[in-house]
C-alpha cells in the first residue's frame, strides 16, 4: 500500500485556475497540443511536490513559476533549441479562436510567435495576468528591472507595428532588447 | 519634438509614474503630436495584448471544457491520507472529549497540533484559505466507540494496548518495541475510517517529538513509500494483511529507518520469535451453554 496522494489542499486552487494555467502553458509552448502537456507534467509535478508550496505565497504566482520551471528544465535537457516546425505559425495562430470565421488578430498573433517564450510570458503575465514586475521577476526566474526592461522594449515595437513605423523599427527594438538582456 | 523615452511613456501609459510626473507628462502631451500619437501607440498596443490574452483565456476555458485536465476528487481522500492530516487534531478532539469525562489525558499530544499549525498553517494567502472547522470535522469522523472505549490505562500500557488492539485489527499486528531506535511507547488508541478500526500507537523520541505508527487491517502487501505532507513526512508499507503508515516530524532517512525497524520486527513475528515481540494470543471467546 502506498500512501495516497494528500492532494486537498492545493488541487482545489489548481483547479479553479486551469484555464489560466493551460494559457501560460500554451503560450509558452507555442501550441495547444504540446501546452496541454506542459500542464499535464506540471500539475503532476505540483501535486507530487506540492510540500514545497509554502502559505505565505499566493497560490498563483507558486503555480505559475512551477509551470515555467517545468518548461524551462525540459528545454535545458532538450539543449535549449527551440522546436519549430513547418506550420508553427499556423499552430501558434491557432491559440487565438477564431471569430465568425475570421482569424482574431493576425498581426497580434504573428508579433507574440516572433518572440522568444520568456518574453510572451513577461507580456502574459503583466497584461494578461496583472502582476507587478516583482511577482512576474519571481516566476520568470529574473530580476524586476529585466522584466521593466522587456515591457518597455516590448511594447514599443508593439506600438511600432500598430502604428505602421516599419516593421524595422520594431525589430530594433527587439535587438536592441535582446542585446541589452545578453550584457 | 520634444525628448521623452519609451521608458517614461510606457511608466506613463501604464500608470507607474508619480502625480506629478504624469501630470508633466500630460503638459508635454498636449503640446506634442508625435509624442501623443506615440503614447496612443503605446496605449493601443496594451489593449490589443489584453484583448489577445482574453482570447486565448477564452479558448483554453473551451478546451478544458471539452477535454478537462484532472477532475477534483471532491472530498474523498484516502485512509492514510486522511489519517496522516487528522494526526494532531484527532488527538486534540479526543482529548478535549476525555479530559471533559475527567479520564485525564496525555498532555504532550496535542504539541503536535501547535507544532504542525506553526509549521504550515501560516498566514493564509490566494486560493487556500484553511478552515480549522473543515480539519476538526475531518478528525471527528475518524473517532469512533472504541475510541472511548479503550480506558486511559490501557492506552499507555504496551502490553493492554497489544491485547485490545490485536482483537481489532488482526491477530498478525505487532506493536512493535522501538527503544533500540530511540522511541518511548506513549500511548495506542482506536480511530476509525469508513467503518473499519485503525490503530494509532503513538512513541516519543529523546527530545519528546511525537511518532505515530497506524495499521489497518485488510491492505494488499506492498513496499514502503515515503511521502511528505506539509511539515509532516510518513513512509507506508503492509505486511501480512495488514497496512501501515509511520509518520512524524522527520526527514525521509529517519522514517525509512524506523519504517524498516518496524517490518524487521514483522518478519521476527513467526512462531519462532521471542514472545516479547509478538502480539499476545486473542483468546477464543468461550461457547455459551
Amino acid at each position: 500500500m502506498q500512501a495516497e496522494d494528500y492532494q486537498d489542499s492545493i488541487k482545489p486552487g489548481l483547479v479553479a485556475m486551469l484555464p489560466r494555467l493551460k494559457r501560460f502553458a500554451d503560450l509558452l509552448a507555442g501550441s495547444k497540443r504540446e501546452g496541454i502537456a506542459l500542464l499535464r507534467r506540471a500539475l503532476k509535478r505540483m501535486l507530487a511536490e506540492q510540500h514545497r508550496y509554502q502559505r505565505s505565497i499566493p497560490l498563483d504566482r507558486f503555480a505559475f513559476a512551477e509551470l515555467y520551471r517545468q518548461w524551462f528544465e525540459e528545454l535545458a535537457a532538450e539543449g535549449g533549441g527551440a522546436r519549430e516546425d513547418e506550420d508553427a505559425a499556423q499552430t501558434f495562430a491557432a491559440l487565438f479562436p477564431r471569430k465568425e470565421g475570421k482569424d482574431f488578430d493576425p498581426l497580434m498573433a504573428a508579433f507574440l510567435h516572433s518572440l522568444p517564450p520568456q518574453h510572451r510570458a513577461t507580456l502574459l503575465l503583466v497584461y494578461g495576468e496583472g502582476f507587478d514586475d516583482i511577482d512576474t521577476g519571481r516566476v520568470l526566474d529574473v530580476a524586476p528591472e529585466t522584466i521593466d526592461l522587456r515591457l518597455v522594449r516590448l511594447s514599443a515595437s508593439l506600438a511600432d507595428c500598430l502604428s505602421g513605423r516599419g516593421q524595422t523599427r520594431a525589430r530594433a527594438n527587439l535587438a536592441r532588447l535582446y542585446a541589452e538582456e545578453a550584457a | 519634438m520634444s525628448e521623452l523615452s519609451d521608458e517614461l511613456l510606457v511608466a506613463y501609459v501604464d500608470g507607474q509614474l508619480a502625480p506629478k510626473q504624469a501630470q508633466a507628462v500630460d503638459k508635454v502631451l498636449a503640446q506634442d503630436d508625435v509624442l501623443s500619437k506615440r503614447v496612443s501607440a503605446l496605449q493601443a498596443a496594451h489593449k490589443r495584448l489584453e484583448a489577445a490574452f482574453d482570447a486565448i483565456l477564452a479558448g483554453a476555458e473551451a478546451d478544458l471544457a471539452a477535454h478537462p485536465v484532472s477532475r477534483p476528487r471532491g472530498f474523498f481522500v484516502s485512509w492514510s491520507a486522511l489519517l496522516q492530516a487528522s494526526l494532531a487534531t484527532a488527538g486534540m478532539v479526543l482529548a478535549a472529549v476525555m479530559l471533559l469525562a475527567g479520564l485525564g489525558w496525555p498532555l504532550k499530544a496535542p504539541e503536535i497540533v501547535w507544532r504542525d499549525s506553526a509549521a504550515v498553517d501560516m498566514e493564509p494567502v490566494g486560493a487556500l484559505p484553511r478552515d480549522w472547522r473543515e480539519e476538526v470535522a475531518r478528525a471527528q469522523a475518524l473517532i469512533g466507540r472504541e475510541s472511548l472505549e479503550i480506558g486511559a490505562e490501557s492506552q499507555t500500557n504496551a502490553e493492554l494496548a497489544r491485547f485490545q488492539l490485536a482483537r481489532m485489527i488482526g491477530p498478525n499486528l505487532l506493536v512493535p518495541e522501538l527503544g533500540a531506535e530511540g522511541l518511548r511507547f506513549a500511548r495506542a488508541q482506536v480511530l476509525r475510517f469508513e467503518g473499519k478500526p485503525v490503530a494509532q500507537l503513538l512513541y516519543l523520541d529523546a527530545h519528546g517529538a511525537p511518532f505515530a505508527l497506524y495499521a489497518k487491517a485488510g491492505e494488499a502487501n506492498e513496499e514502503g513509500a515515503f511521502k511528505r505532507y506539509g511539515a509532516i513526512g510518513a513512509v507506508s508499507f503492509a505486511h501480512d494483511g495488514i497496512a501501515y503508515l509511520i509518520a512524524g516530524e522527520a526527514d525521509e532517512p529517519s522514517l525509512v529507518r524506523l519504517a524498516g525497524a518496524v517490518r524487521r520486527k514483522e518478519n521476527s513475528s513467526g512462531p519462532e520469535a521471542p514472545a516479547s515481540a509478538t502480539v499476545p494470543p486473542v483468546p477464543n471467546p468461550k461457547p455459551k451453554p
